[in-house]
């Protein structure tokens, strides 16, 4: 499209980027709860609180299985989601949920301690983490769209599920609802990890700037577009902004209230950093490199 | 109707009929499965559309089930009318209906048919469009030609007995299209057209050069867009016409001399210069140096230029006037006005003379024609304004000048229909002019009888833009009689009428009146009574209108038993006919219009179903054996035209260059207004195109900053008709041109407003509201505004934007072509965001 | 084996959506979906315009996206190179519909085939077409394989009156598509996306 800009065109009958408006808000609580579920999850087993490993499996089964199954045009029809793992990646993690869910609960009814404990121990956290994953290659197996074919995005819901498990332990521990031996100090461990967070939102957004014109258009919708209001507004300044600073300078000795909106705040960062990126997933014009 | 074609026994069929979604006709193969129609297809058998349909072909299925069709005949039970007011219908029996409408037309019948307003546009059934006639009314209350073919049928038949004209698609090779949607989107028959344009431009490589504001869809796929300012499309072809005549000097010379009028001697006040023993028109032998009669044998070389002394008279060659009237039309003067640079109609009249091939002939079927392949083609948008006379001259002198008129490659006269070109000799050696083809003229009468003042247009078109006006001024022309009712059939004058305020007044002013529809639209949801008409998968009809390269009719015949409780608008008519006591009359026309044979006369007194008469139509045309049985067998007698039709039909006559014919109406129109002591400007008749800087549109005031057009030339859309189909809204609802008001890009930042802003149009004649939408493909000084963003009726699927062009247009004899009647279809405009 | 295959001449197209509407007709798409479109693509600035029409429909792709992300199975290929989607599998979960580079597909939402073009009332021709459609499924452009099984050529193809749109063989070298392309140096829609299309370009 000779020295033309590439129009957006939506639903109307001309050459130009269009968004993907299939994957919406169902997905997006799908991929929140398989994260904070599964980030619960590996640090309670580290952090050894049973209970809480239970409540991660919950949020994870029910949370984003339930979403997956309301996501679904014929949800009566869920269990055929199961039949080629091989090639989908929607297979795959109904599947990797499914074994995970199982070693998890053989993982919690060990005696404690016993070498099987132990054993499973390993494998849960493994597929506490895969599960992690796997959400991040279900986007990313689109190159349709490129803001998601990059390997960043299964990196980046590591890093949040790990971000949102700890924030909600932060939660319960400094809001006084659970005890636990603090083998790590949860607040540094969460500054830490909201400041990485930080830096992998960076990085991704940063290598976008140079990548495809139709990636860039994504960023544009995100960063000067429609959904910029969203994007500065719950991501960055309550998601980032927000959460830091209330880590940094008031923390755990806030009380529980400071500490409750710490964690709140870092969730529903998260929630949208992830629905947005949904929202501004944009193809390229039909016919590609096509021109006049 | 043959019941057993509707036996259950065949469950699934394809029956052959003919397209109504816009005026022409092409063949179809309807599915029909268990009663119910599933698809539409073109017929493969028909040599019109080749089984090609249009996007309006196929969505013939949603408008014959649109649940919003009237059902049964309906009365208003509301007493307020208005745009937007439910009339509240209620159904009523069709005795009870036909007996309220024949007791009312006939009290009016008897007081003074005038009084009555008739507006029927069925443009394929035209036989029905003389109605009023019958009735005793000559009133036209619809744009039957002022919006698009009174400049250009009459001129067609003056020039060559021809109704409409278009390029050779076969032979051209070099094809300049001006405002108008040949071959690609409207105009002469859509779906075979685009098909043979195609043809031509792919695998013939013919060059296409487009000239319209707005890059319109064959602006799109010509080799060259040309935008050009409304109006002045007459200044951008004689500007190339003066670069033929005065810088390049090329012209067919032979065609000039040996078939038009070129040659022949004026006299001075432009008259023919006549032998004064034998009255015959004389020429100038080049030869013998004399002058003698044009066909005296004996004429070596009929001289083209020079000035003569003939029997103490300064005469000249005709061809030597247009030489000299287009001297001061130089491409520099008019680029000026039409803002197409100087440069560029230079080089397109080179292009063209050179793809022209002087000189060349082809052999076709055994004989040798001239073969000039290259032509200008053009419709509406071209000629559609107050000296459209002028404008249709000035293409018709381009294309005469290198000698393509009726030749192979060239511009080609076409038919209304079946009898195709009306070729008759006239006087002086020329050929019979037919400004009439329509209908016959009105006798002059002043005060006029016709509130289109039909009697002041003698080669024109019906003006009825005027009509309004002179019903709410009668003073001004002394009408003595004020209409009171208005039978309107397959016609929505409220919405297709420009001066929309004054139509709306009349509309207020009716006491009564009737619609034969089978939607409501803007019009007829003002009627006090609605009689349901058949839809076209109901009904039968021998279609045939302006065939490009074919002739001969096609059948439609119903696809399935009629749905509810309508009736054939033709039945109705004779119904209606019989109630008010104008049966007979009736009869009597539709023996001259659907060209009866005495054999087959229409009985006086009887009522003739609609179907009788088309079977003796079809008998009378095609002979005993061709009746209506026959095409129910065999679905059209559509054949491709003969050389002999299509190629110079008028051969050993002359077709006129030089309109001296024009003078000769003028004088005798002169000569009646004088006897009746009236005062009409008769300048128009002008025998020579030549821009005329005095032009309305261009006269209004500059604080007025942009032209505004309109159009419908895009496949999609059938006047402004069919937007209330699901399919069609759908469509235009998707594509840019159909969902604002085009505004150049640049022109918008300028004025500072943006896709989607909601801007106010106006013009010395009105006011309207509209989205904008910014394109990049319009002339800056120009705003379009596409039919589908026109309506306001209550039917629940159309958009309603309302963009009503024809509040913008004035309506008022100083718009209105006096020769034509053609009105402005253009207009100027300011434009600001609210 | 045969591999149905469709050319489009971009320079025959008028981009009148007589296609569009022959693919509503013979499918009975609900309101708001066509399986094609025909888009317009500008370039340039006045007064130095170009406008291009591009009818776009399912590429039925060799290599399609839509076929590999199929969690159910629904979304399949015929051995002629046709690729449909059974209803019946279908569980809606679109993951197809954003895998497909072209957005050929589009999820026929719960309450379309009730509400109808004319909202709320279904007229006898949709009552007929909806028997066949499925809501909280997928669809999109069948290459009219109903049609092509009887040996028609598809609705869009059989109305073009440019005859812009051709259908054929692309694996016998004799067969016009496979000509046109040779002959025309016929293209793919976003080839970079190396889904290898079944329907080609002549520009
Ligand atoms: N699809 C379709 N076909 C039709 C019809 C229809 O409604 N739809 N209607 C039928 C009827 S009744 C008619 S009258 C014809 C009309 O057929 P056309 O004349 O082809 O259609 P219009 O849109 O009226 O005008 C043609 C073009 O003129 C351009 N135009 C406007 N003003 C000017 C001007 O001053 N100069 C130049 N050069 N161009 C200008 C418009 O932008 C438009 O593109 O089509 C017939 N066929
Ligand atoms: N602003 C503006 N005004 C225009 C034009 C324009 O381009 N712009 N174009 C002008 C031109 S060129 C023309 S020819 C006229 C056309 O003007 P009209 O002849 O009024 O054109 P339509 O609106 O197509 O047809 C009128 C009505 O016929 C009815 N109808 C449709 N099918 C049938 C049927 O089968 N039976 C019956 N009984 N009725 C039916 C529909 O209700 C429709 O509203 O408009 C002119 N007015
Ligand atoms: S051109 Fe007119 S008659 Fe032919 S298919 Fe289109 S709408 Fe019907
Ligand atoms: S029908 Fe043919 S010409 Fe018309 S838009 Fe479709 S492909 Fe182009
Ligand atoms: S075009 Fe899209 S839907 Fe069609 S086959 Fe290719 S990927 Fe699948
Ligand atoms: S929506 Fe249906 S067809 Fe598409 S991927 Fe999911 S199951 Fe397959
Ligand atoms: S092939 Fe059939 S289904 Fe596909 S676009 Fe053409 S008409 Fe529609
Ligand atoms: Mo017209």
């Amino acid at each position: 499209m000779t020295g033309q800009t590439v129009p957006m065109a939506d639903e109307e009958f001309v050459m130009g980027f269009r968004k993907q408006n299939v994957w919406t808000k169902w997905i997006a609580l799908a991929f929140f709860f398989g994260k904070v579920g599964s980030g619960m999850f590996i640090l309670a087993v580290l952090l050894n609180t049973p209970l809480i490993a239970l409540a991660g499996l919950a949020i994870e089964n029910v949370g984003k299985g339930g979403s997956l199954i309301i996501h679904l045009g014929r949800p009566e029809r869920f269990w055929r989601a199961v039949s080629r793992p091989q090639s989908s990646w929607i297979s795959r993690t109904v599947w990797v949920m499914g074994v995970f869910t199982l070693i998890a609960l053989l993982y919690l009814a060990m005696p404690q301690g016993s070498p099987a404990w132990q054993f499973f121990k390993v494998l849960a956290l493994i597929g506490g983490v895969a599960v992690a994953i796997t959400d991040g290659f279900i986007m990313n197996d689109s190159p349709a769209i490129p803001l998601w074919n990059t390997p960043m995005l299964p990196f980046l819901f590591l890093l949040y599920s790990l971000l949102g498990g700890t924030s909600v332990f932060f939660f319960l521990v400094y809001g006084g609802w659970v005890g636990v031996t603090p083998l790590i100090d949860l607040e540094t461990l969460e500054t830490v990890l909201i400041i990485i967070n930080l830096m992998g939102v960076a990085i991704y957004l940063a290598s976008l700037a140079n990548a495809t014109a139709t990636a860039r258009e994504s960023l544009r919708l995100l960063l000067r577009g429609q959904y910029s209001t969203m994007f500065y507004g719950f991501v960055v300044a309550i998601g980032f902004i927000l959460t830091l600073a209330l880590t940094l300078f008031l923390g755990a000795s806030g009380g529980a209230l400071v500490v409750g909106l710490i964690t709140l705040a870092d969730l529903i960062g998260h929630f949208f950093i992830f629905y947005l990126l949904l929202l501004v997933g944009v193809y390229a014009p039909v016919t590609g490199k096509l021109t006049i | 109707m043959t019941q057993a074609a509707f036996s259950p026994a065949d469950k699934d069929r394809w029956i052959k009929s003919a397209c109504k979604m816009c005026l022409h006709g092409c063949g179809i193969r309807v599915n029909v499965r268990d009663g119910v129609i599933l698809k539409i297809e073109g017929d493969p058998d028909n040599p019109n559309n080749m089984g090609k349909l249009c996007p309006k072909g196929h969505s013939g299925i949603m408008r014959h089930y649109d649940p919003n069709r009237i059902k049964t005949p309906i009365r208003r039970t509301n007493p307020n009318r208005g745009p937007g007011v439910d009339p509240g219908w209620e159904p009523v029996s069709w005795d009870e209906a036909l007996d309220i409408v024949g007791r009312r037309l006939k009290k009016i019948r008897r007081e003074d048919p005038r009084k009555l307003l008739v507006a029927i546009n069925d443009f394929q059934r035209i036989h029905l469009w003389g109605w009023g006639a019958a009735f005793g009314t000559g009133h036209y209350f619809t744009t039957t030609g002022q919006f698009c073919g009174a400049a250009y049928h009459p001129i067609n038949g003056i020039i060559d007995g021809a109704f409409a004209s278009v390029n050779d698609y076969e032979h051209c090779n070099y094809w300049i299209q001006i405002g108008g949607g040949d071959g690609f989107s409207s105009h002469l028959h859509v779906a075979g057209s685009i098909k043979r344009m195609a043809d031509a431009r792919v695998d013939r490589g013919m060059k296409l050069v487009a000239v319209d504001p707005r890059m319109a869809a064959y602006c799109a796929k010509a080799d060259e867009w040309i935008p050009i300012l409304p109006g002045t499309d007459r200044a951008f072809i004689l500007g190339m016409v003066h670069v033929m005549l005065h810088e390049l000097n090329r012209y067919d010379a032979q065609f000039i001399k040996k078939h038009t009028n070129g040659p022949y001697l004026i006299a001075p006040g432009g008259r023919l210069f006549r032998c004064r023993e034998t009255q015959k028109p004389m020429v100038w032998d080049g030869g013998d140096n004399m002058a003698k009669a044009y066909d005296d044998p004996t004429v070596g070389d009929f001289a083209l230029e020079g000035r003569f002394v003939v029997d103490g008279a300064e005469v000249t060659p005709a061809f030597q006037l247009i030489k000299d009237a287009l001297k001061d039309h130089t491409p520099e003067r008019m680029s000026g006005i039409c803002d197409v640079p100087a440069g560029t109609m230079r080089r397109i009249a080179l292009e063209f003379v050179e793809a022209a091939r002087i000189g060349s002939t082809v052999m076709i079927e055994g004989k040798q024609y001239p073969y000039r392949p290259a032509a200008i083609n053009f419709y509406r948008g071209a000629i559609g304004h107050c000296q459209g006379t002028h404008d249709h001259s000035a293409i018709k002198l381009m294309n005469m000048l290198v000698g393509n008129i009726d030749v192979p490659g060239g511009h080609l006269g076409v038919g209304l229909d079946h009898r195709l070109l009306l070729i008759e000799p006239g006087p002086d050696g020329m050929i019979k002019p037919q400004p009439h083809i329509l209908h016959p003229p009105a006798p002059f009468s002043c005060p006029p009888q016709t509130l289109q003042m039909m009697e002041f247009f003698p080669i024109g078109l019906d003006p009825a833009h005027l009509v309004a006006h002179n019903i709410l001024h009668p003073e001004e022309w002394g009408y003595d009689f004020k209409p009171e009712a208005a039978l309107i059939y397959h016609a929505n004058p409220l919405k297709n009428i420009n001066g929309y305020h004054k139509v709306l007044e009349v509309f207020r002013m009716l006491e009564f009146i009737v619609a034969i529809d089978i939607l409501p639209n803007e019009s007829t949801e003002w009627a006090d009574i609605i009689l349901p008409d058949h839809s076209y998968l109901e009904s039968y009809m021998m279609t045939l209108c302006e065939p490009p390269v074919i002739t001969g009719h096609t059948l439609r015949q119903p696809v399935v038993e009629p749905m509810y409780d309508t009736r054939d608008a033709h039945d109705i008519l004779t119904d209606i006919s019989h109630g008010c006591g104008c049966l007979d009359e009736f009869n009597g026309l539709l023996n001259f219009t659907m060209f009866l044979k005495p054999e087959y006369y229409l009985e006086p007194g009887r009522k003739h179903t609609a179907q009788e008469c088309l079977d003796r139509m079809a008998k009378s045309i095609y002979g005993p054996e061709m009746g209506l049985d026959w095409f129910r067998q065999n679905s059209n007698a559509v054949r491709r035209q003969k050389p002999g039709e299509m190629y110079m039909p008028w051969d050993g006559m002359r077709i006129s260059l030089y309109h001296e014919y024009f003078l000769q109406v003028a004088g005798e129109l002169e000569e009646k207004f004088r006897s009746a002591g009236r005062q009409w400007d008769t300048s128009s008749y002008h025998p020579i195109p030549v821009w005329n800087d005095d032009h309305p549109l261009h006269r209004i005031p500059a604080e007025y900053d942009l032209y505004a057009i309109n159009f419908k030339a895009e496949a999609v859309i059938n006047h402004h008709e069919n937007t209330t189909i699901p399919w069609i809204n759908e469509l235009v609802s998707n594509i840019p041109i159909h969902k604002g008001v085009l505004i150049n890009t640049r022109t918008a930042r300028e004025k500072g407003i943006s896709t989607g802003d909601r801007i106010s149009i106006e013009s010395p004649f009105g006011k309207v509201e509209g989205l904008a939408r910014v394109i990049e493909e319009i002339h800056p000084r120009v705003i379009g505004i596409s039919n589908a963003i026109a309506r306001w009726t209550m039917h629940p699927v159309e958009r309603k934007m309302n963009v009503n062009f024809n509040r913008l247009l004035p309506a008022s004899l100083e718009f209105t072509d006096l020769v034509s009647g053609h009105q402005e279809t253009a207009v100027k405009v300011r434009i600001s965001k609210i | 084996m045969a591999r149905f295959g469709m050319v489009v001449d971009l320079k025959r197209c008028v981009g009148c959506n007589a296609c569009t509407l022959a693919c509503k007709a013979e499918n009975g798409t609900p309101p708001g979906i066509f399986f094609t479109k025909v888009l317009e693509q500008l370039a340039g600035q006045y007064p130095i315009v170009k406008k291009k029409f591009i009818p776009v429909l399912c590429n039925h792709c060799l290599n399609a996206p839509c076929v590999r992300v199929c969690p159910s199975g629904a979304t399949r290929k015929r051995d002629d190179g046709m690729v449909l989607v059974d209803y019946d599998q279908c569980i809606g979960c679109k993951a197809c519909a954003v895998a497909c580079p072209y957005k050929n597909r589009e999820l026929l939402p719960q309450g379309k085939l009730r509400q109808g073009h004319f909202k709320g009332h279904l007229t006898p021709f949709e009552k007929v077409k909806y028997s066949k459609f499925q809501e909280g499924v997928v669809i999109k452009c069948t290459f009219c394989c109903d049609r092509v099984d009887q040996g028609l050529e598809p609705s869009c193809v059989n109305t073009c009156p440019a005859e812009a749109r051709v259908f054929g063989d692309l694996h016998n070298p004799e067969s016009k598509v496979s000509r046109l392309i040779r002959q025309r140096g016929g293209f793919q829609p976003m080839s970079e996306a190396n889904t290898d299309p079944s329907v080609y370009y002549l520009e």
